[in-house]
This record gives C-alpha cells, sequence and structure tokens, in this order.
C-alpha cells in the first residue's frame, strides 16, 4: 500500500487518532481542521508527525466518526452537552445539528426531552427558533433556550404582561406587551436572543405623535414586515406594520366600527395572496371574528363572523383559525376539538364542520386549554388537553396523537427547526418532540 | 490542571415543593483560572502571532495553540477584551501600513498599495482562522461586526481613507482612465485588483470613492471632446467616433470595473456625445441624416439609429427629420410637371422612392415600425397631393399588364402588384383609381391586349381583400362577359355555317350594360358586307336571349383585313373598327376627300382624325397616302390608297394614336362621373347611420360618414351637406322642429 500522502495523526488529549486529509475536508473550510489545514498556515509537523490538540479525546473520537459517517452516535458515557461544547470548540456545531435531526414528520415524532420551568403563572406562549430552539413567555417573562435546551438569559418588556412572542431570526425575538396605566411602557420589543439585551423597541404614532400602546398577537412576512394587533389609548386600535430592518413603523389598518383588530388572538401573513389572518376569538371577544386585510389597498377582502349564528345547544365556537393556503380555506376549530373549514374562494364565509365530532363534555380536565392550530409541512396540527392531534390528506384525517401524562393540559405549542415544542400549563414543562434521523438510505 | 466535581444543586423552584431534589453530575469543567494576569498573558501571545502573521513569520507559530488561547479568553468572559484588542493591533498595523503606501513614489503607489493589500487579506484570513471562536459564538451574541468585515472596515478607514491615500488613490485612478483614453497603454490588472478592492471594500466604498467621481470626470472628459468633434467632423465621422469611444467604455468596465457601472458610464457617454449634439448631428449640412439617406449610407444609418436608441427622444428625432424629408421629395416628385407627362414614369418614381426607404428601414434601422408607419403616413401625404395619382396608377397597372410583365416570371409578377397594391393602400380616392382601373381593363379586354389572365384575375383578388366584393363584383362581371361571349361565338358558328370565302368573320363581345365603362356610343356606318354578319348574329343573339337589348360598341372594336397592295405583296392587316370601315372605302375608290370619308362613315370627327393620322402618318405603317403631306389631319385633305406600300412583316398592326393620358375634357369628364357616382354612395351612408341614431346633429354624420367611406374616398363635407338636403327634400329626413342642427330619420 505504501504510505498515504494524506494520512494524517491527531494526539488528542494524550490518545492518538489516526485519519485522512479527505475525512477532515468534511469539516468544510469554516472549521477548526478547514483552518489548520489551509495552505497559509504551513503548519510544523512535531517530530513524532503528529498534531497535537488539547481537548477530550472521547469527544473528538465521537466528533471524527461524524466526520467520517456523516452520523452521531454519542456513547452513553460522554454527555450531550460535553460533545456539544466540543463541536463547538472545533467548528462542527452545525454538523451535529444536522446530524442529530431528522426532517420533520407529525407522525414520527419522538419525545426527546423535557425541560422544567421555574415560572410562577400559567405559560402564555411558546415559539419555536429557525435553528431549533425556543422561546417561552410566561406572564411578564420570556425564558430563552438554545437548541441545546441551553437557558440564555431571560427577557422581559418593563415586567409587563407579555402578550405574544416571535422570532425574527435565530438571533432576534419581539416581545409584545400589555402598557401599564399612565406610563409609557409595554408595546412591542426587539431582544437580543443570546444576552437578552434590549436592542431597539417599537413605536406606533399617529398624526406625527409617538403613542404608547398595547401589542398583541404577532406575524411576519418574508419581505421584512413586522404585523402585531395594536391598542392604544384613543383611536388607534388596529394592525401596525413595522419594518424588520429599520424598525420604523410603515403601515397602520386602522379598525372599522364594529369589527375587532386591535384585540386579535391570531395574525397569519400570507404569502400568496400577499394578505393578513386576523381572527379574533371567544373568550377575549363575545363573538368570533375572521378577516383578511390587503395592506396595499387598505381593504378587508374577506371577512366571516359568528354574530347572529344561531346559539344551538351544542354550542360549537371557533377557538383558533389558520388559513391554509394551498387549498384556499381556513381550518377553525371549536372546544371540543372539532375541526371547521371555510373557503376563502367564496364571499360569504360559512363554517362546515367535520363531523369527527368526540363527545367530550363529559370528560373536559378541570383545568380546560383552549386548542390550537398550527400547519406544517402539509400536516396539520391541533392540541386539545394533554395531547396533540396530527391530521393529514385533502380529508384531513387523524393519523397520529402525540400524548404525554406529565404536565397537564397543553396551552401551547410550536413547530420550527424541525423540531415540536410544547407547552404544558402545569409546572411549566415544555416537552421537545424530533423526528429521528432514518438511517435507511 | 482539571477536575471533576461532584456538586448538588437545590433547583430554587418558586412553585410548591412538589419538585424533587435533583442531584447531577457536572461535566468536565476547565480549570478555574487562578493567575489574575491570565488575560493578559494570553492576549499578549495573541497580539504576538497577529504581527508575526503580518510579518510573515507565521511558520514559527503553532496553530493549535492560538487557537485554544482565543478559545479559552472567550470562555472565560474575555471575549471584548479580544476583540478590542484585535481592533486595537490591527488599527495600529494598518496605519503603519498606510504609511508606507503613502511614502510609495509615482507609479509605484498602485503597486504598492496591491501588495499591501493582498497582504493584509491574506493576514485577515489567517487571524480569522484563530479567532474563529470569538467569530461563531461571541461576535453575533453581541451583535459586533465579523472579524472579516471588520478588516476591511480598518482597511477602509485607516488606509483607503486616510488623509494622504484617499484623494492620491482617486486622481491616480482618474489619471490612468484618462491615459487610457488618450490611447496610452496602462497595466489594466493592477487595475483590476485595485478597484476590486473598492469592490471587496462594499459597494458604498466602491460608489463613494470611484464610480461618482469617475462619472464626473468623465462626463467633463467628453463634454470636451464632443465640442471638438462636433467643431471639425462631419455627422458620419462624429458618428463613428462616439461609437469607438461607447464602445471602449464598455470594454474597460469589463476589464476592470463592477458590471453595474457599464450602464451609468454608457448614460454619461451618451448624455455628452449623443444628447447633447443630437439635434446639431441630425441636421448637420452636407453630412447629416437628409444627406445620409439621400446617399444610401446604410453603414452610417445604421449606426445613428444604434447610438440614437439609447436616447429617450432620439429616434423621434430621426423619425420627424426622415418624415418630413420624404414628404418634402415626395412633394416634389407629385408635382413636378415633367414627371406628370409619363405616368408609368411617376408612378415608377414613387415605387423606386418607396423601395429606397424600405431597404434604409430594413437595413439600417432595424425594420423598426415605428419607422415604417412614419414612411406610410409620409406617402399617403403625398401621393394625395396629386388628384391624377389613382389614374397613374391604374396606367402603371395597365402599362404592366400589357407588356411590362412578358416574360418575368410568375414571382416577380406577383412582386410589381404587390407593390402597386402598397401604392392603392395610400390612395385616399379610391374610387377614382376603380374608375380608371375598369377603363384600362377594358380597353385590355377588348382588344385583347392583356398580358396575363393570371396576373390579371390575382390584381382583382387583392383589390377584392383589400376593399371588399363590392369594389370588385363590375370587374369581375367584365371577366365573365369576356368568357360567355366566346361561348356565344361557339353557339353562333355552329347555328350559322357561314360560307368561309369572303365573308368576314366575326368576333362579338356581348358586355353587360353597368358592368363595363359605357362611353357614349358614336356609332358608324359599318360596310355593307359587316353589317350583314351583324344583323345575323343580332338575330341568333336575341332568340336565345329574350328580352335584351343589344347596341354595337363599334368603338371599341377591331378587324383584320387581308389587303393586296400595288406590286402584289399580301400583308394582313391589324386596325381598329373606324379604321377599317375607312380602309373598306378604298375598295371601291383610289382617293378620296376627308369629307367623303367623313360623310361615308360618320365617325365622328375627333375620331376620324385620330385614325388617319394612324393610317397616314405613321412611317412604315402608311397604308393611305395624303395631300399635301402632313402630320396633322385637315379638313380639307385629300387621301389615297398607298399602292407602293411594303412592310418587312406578313402582319402590319396598325395603332391608333391615342392620348394614353386623359385629356383634359376626358379629365374632366371622369372627375364628373366619379362625384356623381359618390351621391348615391355618400346617401346610402347617411340612411345607413340615421336609420340606427334616429337623431344626429350635423357635424357627427359628417364625421361618421366620412368614416364609413374613408376607406374608398375622403367626401367633401360641402358634397354631404348637399346630400343631407336632398334627402330632406325626399322626406327621407327632417330637421328637428327645436333645434335645427339636428336631423330626425323618418321611417
Amino acid at each position: 500500500m505504501g504510505t498515504q500522502r494524506d494520512r494524517v495523526r491527531f494526539n488528542v488529549g494524550g490518545k492518538l487518532f489516526e485519519t485522512t486529509a479527505t475525512t477532515l475536508a468534511n469539516a468544510g473550510r469554516n472549521s477548526l481542521f478547514g483552518a489548520m489545514f489551509d495552505e497559509n498556515w504551513n503548519l510544523r509537523v512535531a517530530e513524532t508527525g503528529e498534531y497535537f490538540i488539547d481537548r477530550n479525546p472521547k469527544c473528538f473520537s465521537v466528533l471524527l466518526d461524524l466526520l467520517r459517517t456523516g452520523e452521531l452516535h454519542i456513547p452513553a458515557n460522554v454527555p450531550e452537552k460535553l460533545l456539544y461544547r466540543e463541536a463547538q470548540y472545533y467548528g462542527l456545531i452545525d454538523h451535529v445539528q444536522a446530524a442529530k435531526r431528522g426532517e420533520f414528520d407529525g407522525n414520527r415524532l419522538r419525545l426527546a426531552g423535557s425541560t422544567t420551568g421555574r415560572a410562577p403563572g400559567d405559560g402564555t406562549a411558546i415559539r419555536a427558533s429557525p435553528d431549533g430552539g425556543c422561546c417561552v413567555a410566561h406572564g411578564s417573562m420570556v425564558h430563552v433556550y438554545d437548541w441545546m435546551l441551553e437557558e440564555h438569559p431571560s427577557i422581559n418588556l418593563d415586567y409587563q404582561r407579555v402578550n405574544d412572542i416571535g422570532w425574527i431570526d435565530s438571533e432576534n425575538i419581539v416581545i409584545t406587551a400589555c402598557e401599564r396605566l399612565g406610563r409609557v411602557d409595554g408595546g412591542m420589543g426587539l431582544f437580543s436572543s443570546s444576552n437578552g439585551d434590549l436592542r431597539y423597541k417599537f413605536d406606533v404614532s399617529h398624526e406625527g405623535q409617538t403613542k404608547s400602546f398595547t401589542a398583541g398577537a404577532l406575524s411576519f412576512s418574508n419581505d421584512d414586515k413586522i404585523f402585531a394587533s395594536c391598542k392604544g389609548r384613543t383611536h388607534e386600535y388596529g394592525i401596525g406594520v413595522w419594518d424588520q430592518i429599520t424598525g420604523k413603523q410603515v403601515d397602520f389598518f386602522y379598525e372599522s366600527p364594529g369589527w375587532s383588530l386591535g384585540d386579535a388572538d391570531r395574525l397569519q401573513w400570507l404569502n400568496g395572496t400577499n394578505c393578513l389572518l386576523v381572527a379574533t376569538l371567544f373568550p377575549r371577544k363575545d363573538n368570533c371574528s375572521i378577516s383578511l386585510l390587503d395592506f396595499r389597498e387598505k381593504r378587508m377582502v374577506w371577512s366571516w363572523s359568528d354574530i347572529g349564528a344561531p346559539v344551538t345547544v351544542d354550542e360549537k365556537r371557533v377557538r383558533d383559525a389558520i388559513a391554509m393556503e394551498d387549498t384556499s380555506s381556513i381550518c377553525v376549530v371549536n372546544e371540543y376539538e372539532d375541526l371547521g373549514f371555510m373557503d376563502l374562494r367564496s364571499s360569504i364565509g360559512s363554517v362546515r364542520w367535520s363531523s369527527r365530532s368526540r363527545l367530550m363534555k363529559g370528560k373536559m380536565s378541570d383545568e380546560p386549554c383552549y386548542p390550537k392550530l398550527a400547519l406544517h409541512g402539509g400536516q396539520l396540527f391541533s392540541s386539545m388537553n394533554d395531547s396533540i392531534s396530527v391530521f393529514c390528506g385533502p380529508d384531513w384525517v387523524l393519523t397520529s396523537r402525540l400524548r404525554r401524562s406529565y404536565g397537564g393540559s397543553i396551552c401551547d405549542f410550536s413547530i420550527g427547526g424541525e423540531r415540536l415544542f410544547a407547552l404544558h400549563s402545569e409546572e411549566n414543562v415544555f416537552d421537545t418532540w424530533e423526528t429521528p434521523i432514518s438511517l435507511v438510505a | 490542571m482539571t477536575c471533576s466535581r461532584v456538586c448538588g444543586s437545590v433547583c430554587k423552584s418558586k412553585m410548591s415543593g412538589q419538585k424533587k431534589r435533583n442531584f447531577r453530575i457536572e461535566a468536565f469543567k476547565h480549570r478555574v483560572v487562578v493567575d489574575p494576569k491570565y488575560a493578559d498573558k494570553t492576549w499578549e501571545a495573541l497580539e504576538h502571532a497577529i504581527q508575526e502573521i503580518y510579518n510573515h513569520n507565521a511558520s514559527g507559530l503553532s496553530f493549535e495553540e492560538l487557537y485554544r488561547n482565543a478559545y479559552n479568553m472567550v470562555l472565560h468572559k474575555f471575549g471584548e477584551k479580544l476583540y478590542s484588542g484585535l481592533v486595537t493591533t490591527m488599527t495600529a498595523h494598518l496605519k503603519e501600513t498606510a504609511k508606507h503606501i503613502e511614502a510609495s513614489q509615482g507609479d509605484w503607489f498602485l503597486e504598492e498599495m496591491n501588495r499591501k493589500w493582498a497582504d493584509h487579506n491574506k493576514a485577515l484570513q489567517m487571524i480569522r482562522d484563530i479567532l474563529m471562536y470569538m467569530d461563531r459564538t461571541f461576535i453575533p451574541s453581541t451583535n459586533k461586526t465579523p472579524v472579516h468585515e471588520l478588516g476591511l472596515n480598518l482597511w477602509r478607514d485607516n488606509v483607503i481613507r486616510s488623509l494622504k491615500i484617499h484623494t492620491r488613490l482617486l486622481t491616480t485612478l482618474l489619471e490612468l482612465v484618462h491615459k487610457e483614453r488618450t490611447a496610452e497603454v496602462i497595466d489594466r490588472g493592477l487595475m483590476r485588483n485595485i478597484i476590486k478592492m473598492l469592490m471587496d471594500l462594499g459597494s458604498k466604498v466602491y460608489q463613494e470613492d470611484f464610480e461618482k467621481p469617475f462619472l464626473t470626470a468623465s462626463a467633463n472628459f467628453y463634454s470636451v471632446e464632443s465640442q471638438q468633434f462636433i467643431e471639425c467632423c462631419d455627422c458620419g465621422d462624429y458618428l463613428k467616433k462616439a461609437e469607438k469611444r461607447l464602445n471602449e467604455e464598455i470594454d474597460r468596465v469589463s476589464h476592470y470595473m463592477d458590471s453595474k457601472s457599464e450602464s451609468k458610464i454608457t448614460n454619461v457617454v451618451e448624455k455628452e456625445m449623443i444628447a447633447n449634439h443630437m439635434t446639431r448631428l441630425v441636421h448637420m449640412e452636407n453630412s447629416g441624416l437628409v444627406k445620409m439617406i439621400m446617399d444610401d449610407k446604410y453603414d452610417d444609418l445604421r449606426r445613428m439609429y444604434n447610438l440614437f436608441r439609447r436616447i429617450s427622444n432620439g429616434l423621434s428625432t430621426i423619425r420627424d427629420v426622415m418624415t418630413s424629408h420624404i414628404r418634402e421629395t415626395g412633394k416634389q416628385l407629385v408635382t413636378d410637371p415633367e414627371r406628370l407627362k409619363d405616368p408609368v414614369d411617376f408612378v415608377q418614381q414613387l415605387l423606386n422612392e418607396k423601395d429606397k426607404h424600405d431597404k434604409i428601414i430594413n437595413l439600417a434601422f432595424n425594420t423598426d415600425k415605428a419607422f415604417q408607419n412614419a414612411l406610410n403616413s409620409s406617402f399617403e401625404y403625398f401621393i394625395n397631393l396629386n388628384p391624377r395619382s389613382p389614374e397613374f396608377i391604374s396606367l402603371f397597372v395597365d402599362d404592366k399588364l400589357r407588356k411590362g410583365l412578358k416574360g418575368v416570371s410568375e414571382e416577380d409578377v406577383e412582386n410589381v402588384l404587390d407593390k402597386v397594391m402598397m401604392l392603392f393602400r395610400y390612395l385616399q380616392e379610391k374610387d377614382v383609381f376603380e374608375k380608371y382601373y375598369k377603363q384600362h381593363l377594358a380597353k385590355r379586354l377588348l382588344s385583347g391586349k392583356t398580358v396575363s389572365d393570371d396576373a390579371e384575375r390575382s390584381l382583382i383578388v387583392k383589390l377584392k381583400t383589400e376593399c371588399g366584393y363590392q369594389f370588385t363584383s363590375k370587374l369581375e362581371g367584365m371577366f365573365t362577359d369576356m368568357k360567355t361571349s366566346q361561348d356565344t361565338m361557339q353557339g353562333f358558328y355552329t347555328n350559322y355555317v357561314v360560307d368561309s370565302g369572303d365573308c368576314p368573320m366575326l368576333a362579338v363581345q356581348v358586355l353587360t350594360t353597368g358592368s363595363w365603362p359605357t362611353q357614349p356610343s358614336a356609332t358608324c356606318n359599318l360596310p355593307a358586307e359587316i353589317r350583314g354578319v351583324c344583323e345575323k348574329f343580332r338575330s341568333y343573339y336575341l332568340g336565345t336571349h329574350t328580352g335584351r337589348r343589344l347596341s354595337w360598341q363599334t368603338n371599341m372594336g377591331t378587324a383584320d383585313l387581308k389587303a393586296t397592295f400595288g406590286r402584289g405583296q399580301k400583308h394582313e392587316l391589324n386596325v381598329s373598327t373606324y379604321q377599317m370601315c375607312v380602309l373598306m372605302l378604298f375598295n371601291n375608290a383610289d382617293r378620296l376627300s376627308y369629307k367623303e370619308i367623313e360623310q361615308a362613315t360618320e365617325i365622328p370627327s375627333s375620331e376620324l382624325k385620330r385614325c388617319l393620322q394612324s393610317l397616314a402618318c405613321v412611317k412604315g405603317k402608311n397604308v393611305l397616302r395624303k395631300e399635301p403631306m402632313s402630320k396633322d389631319i385637315g379638313e380639307e385633305d385629300t387621301f389615297f390608297f398607298n399602292d407602293k406600300f411594303s412592310s418587312k412583316f406578313y402582319k402590319v398592326k396598325i395603332g391608333t394614336v391615342v392620348a394614353q393620358k386623359e385629356s383634359e375634357p376626358e379629365k374632366q369628364e371622369t372627375r364628373q362621373r366619379v362625384e356623381e357616382d359618390r351621391k348615391p354612395q355618400v346617401e346610402a351612408a347617411i340612411v345607413r347611420i340615421m336609420k340606427s341614431r334616429r337623431v344626429l346633429d350635423h357635424n357627427n354624420i359628417v364625421a361618421e360618414v366620412t368614416k364609413q367611406l374613408q376607406s374608398r374616398f375622403l367626401p367633401n363635407p360641402v358634397v354631404i351637406k348637399k346630400r343631407i338636403e336632398s334627402l330632406i327634400e325626399r322626406e327621407f329626413l327632417e330637421r328637428d322642429k327645436v333645434d335645427r342642427k339636428l336631423y330626425r330619420y323618418l321611417a
């Protein structure tokens, strides 16, 4: 065989490893190995013919294996966090992250772990970050976790009650909060996810004057805009729009009389139709109303409301709504987890409830949580009590249910960074669900 | 020294004590830093390494150690110190570098800067390698500028924009560009590197520190140069120079500038060299656009088109000048009294003119639709300046179809006809053309002079597609008559077997009244022999077709005569019916006076004179002799049978001296007939419009009538008014009793 010219020997913390330059090249230029073997660094080799690295050999072994095979196998005696830190040292953290999680599939989710919080009150919201971390809002505090579920400094907006949170990117979080009477605070702020610093505070101005306001539900468009429902002191009810880059307010959609926008529970930006879905729901308001806003024409292009609908014994009230652009419809859910659908193409909105009603009235848990909806990769998710149901296909058949007995009802959940996070109301536990990587080629 | 330790931690949960105590093993920890000077020492080592890297001494460094040191500093919360240290060290080094670059003389300035820039780039990469951990973790979480970008920013602030370099760099670059513009060779590679450096520093730096001043300097340069050029060059040369400059700039950008600069610099050249001098260029005497068009300078014209196209109103400037030139020359052409003498040549000139400009538009103006439209509207304008254009075009066709197309391939025939149709399209008075065309076609058909039946029919089809069925139905009727006449004659001869001896053969063409241009038929006394056959035919025809009336159109016929002359030579004479009548008289007499002939034949005197002229005054065809010998026919003249007539040919065709072109009274007559024909058309249009509108005011009627009829002719408003009055008289319309300007339709 002769001596292979690209063979490389390492002495890591006293243990010898032998590999090839080809294997190391898999690490990419933006890693310790990439830099080390760049021609700029005309490295001198010790007399022993080895490169010495003063690090943990057990972890090196795992990471070297990752470079060789693209797979991550963590032995029981290597703590995961230690491995992450070592990967960060070598600049291989992206490789580890990629190897650890498979492509998100609602039907193949496995519980990857539970994280216990310390918050005193009920959870408000949980939001997954684009890179697999999350943030959790409790009362007036927001706790931030990176993808290793390492907790970062927590965030607050003048310790005001948080209404909604959202990730602009993996470094930036937006918080909306209530305004305290008589003081200029609350509103909306941009925070660093890594150190919790307040980076920017968004203003709402009316007729040239900056006003204090309560910000509610959030949504982001892919052309760098932030939408938030706003309630000001006097006339400033509606949807505010800000530019993500400049932070300046660029638009405001004032609500028309009798139609609540400032109190909206959910905003959803629809890229295909350039519209914003605004849903105001029971029990924040007595009646539910859903509308689509076109900001360019300052016009409500579609709307639905249950005002005047006959109240039946088997009362069905919309508790959450989500627009599904692929099928030009809106999916809604009631407190019995019945799904209903509305066609966006017909101007007269009427809910077509699916008949899959389960009589759950009798076994409502003591601390009911309102159902929530999410859509991801063509799969529809709906949370109810302590479980999350997954629906697939054109007729949205129930295909999976995620449940864990510990932690009580699920008050919110979020999907992002190939993970699903479910926030439980008791003890502020949140569960992380992942799709295991498939090794079958 | 490392140690693992076990520690218990109590989770301070604010919730009720239901939470169990949680013991866990804390992972592998780095040794606690004891040395208070640890951070300083580590930084010193790193700073030293940075210096060594800049000094090209990196081979003595341990990458692993430096990397670990940087990592440790970040880990032990000295990231801030590491970062600010980096900024300080790099700034200091770059200030030093700036001094070196400043000190370099003349041409070495850019060389030195290029070298230092390459060094800095390489060092920056290596520094970033060492500080990779900081770059990946500390910098994003503190929102600081990443190492690579930081290095570029520091280079920008401390080198490029330092007091003594900033303007010097700019002037050097602009000087080099200027040198290149004045045909000196410069080091383009170096230029590219330096400008690439500015681009690497960010598009803003490139734009502020180079592009903007470059564009200003270029504008000045070209403003001066274009002024010089325009003073001493003719238009063609100027355009060549402008084109060359433009290409040079595009080439320059591709060699050493950002491709986004191309449109900007070309805009400058376009503005300075073309837009600012556009009008003067186009109107340059002896070399401007008009001259180019006159001389068919396709290359120059194409160049002008391509250059002017870049300017917002460039093409419209060309178009306007071209249009007024074409109109002017066209106007001269159609109003030149010399030209009017030869209608065929007149039309040929128009076609040549059209061909010339078509060729220019195709070859030089990119077959631009707007230009074609301008050309068409110009032709439409001047062709209609001459009221005789319809007649001339018809005459041209007549000429072509009589003889011009003999031996020409089918394709070429089509070609000529298409061109004629194109001219036809420009005509406003299409009905006048129709009138003349009908006359000329009748003559061709009756005299059997038409060269090609296919060509005739092809033109009819073209006219039909252009103007519709109505326009050509009568023309087609003429063709049908010709065909039926043939059949009729066959029938006649099979039924009446005529003794073949002396009796003349008769060929009759039965023409439907209305389809043919009827001329006031001047009948004449036919010779007795002929009269007999004619009578036989009349009775045959009326026998087969009841309820018809036949009247002889002797002015339109022809005859073939066999004649024997003095020395016994025999000839076949091909003559008109009138001429035949005259010649037949000489069967019984050798000498006849004008008066005698006139009496015997009763041919109208103008026709008779013409026919005698062609029999007696044309050399080589003078079967008659005249006394006195002169060119013109007088009422006192006497005619003799010319015994001595001789000809090389057996068949002798004796043409009538015809005025091809209409004479003045004839013209008036045609005109009048056209006007007469228009009346019912105008009336029909008025009635059609009023029937649908019921009530309309005068101006609107005029507008609508004009619109409806414009495919045939442009009706005169006065005529329309008269027709309306006539219709009111005949109670088709009435005036509104209140508003006199309104007309009502009476159903």
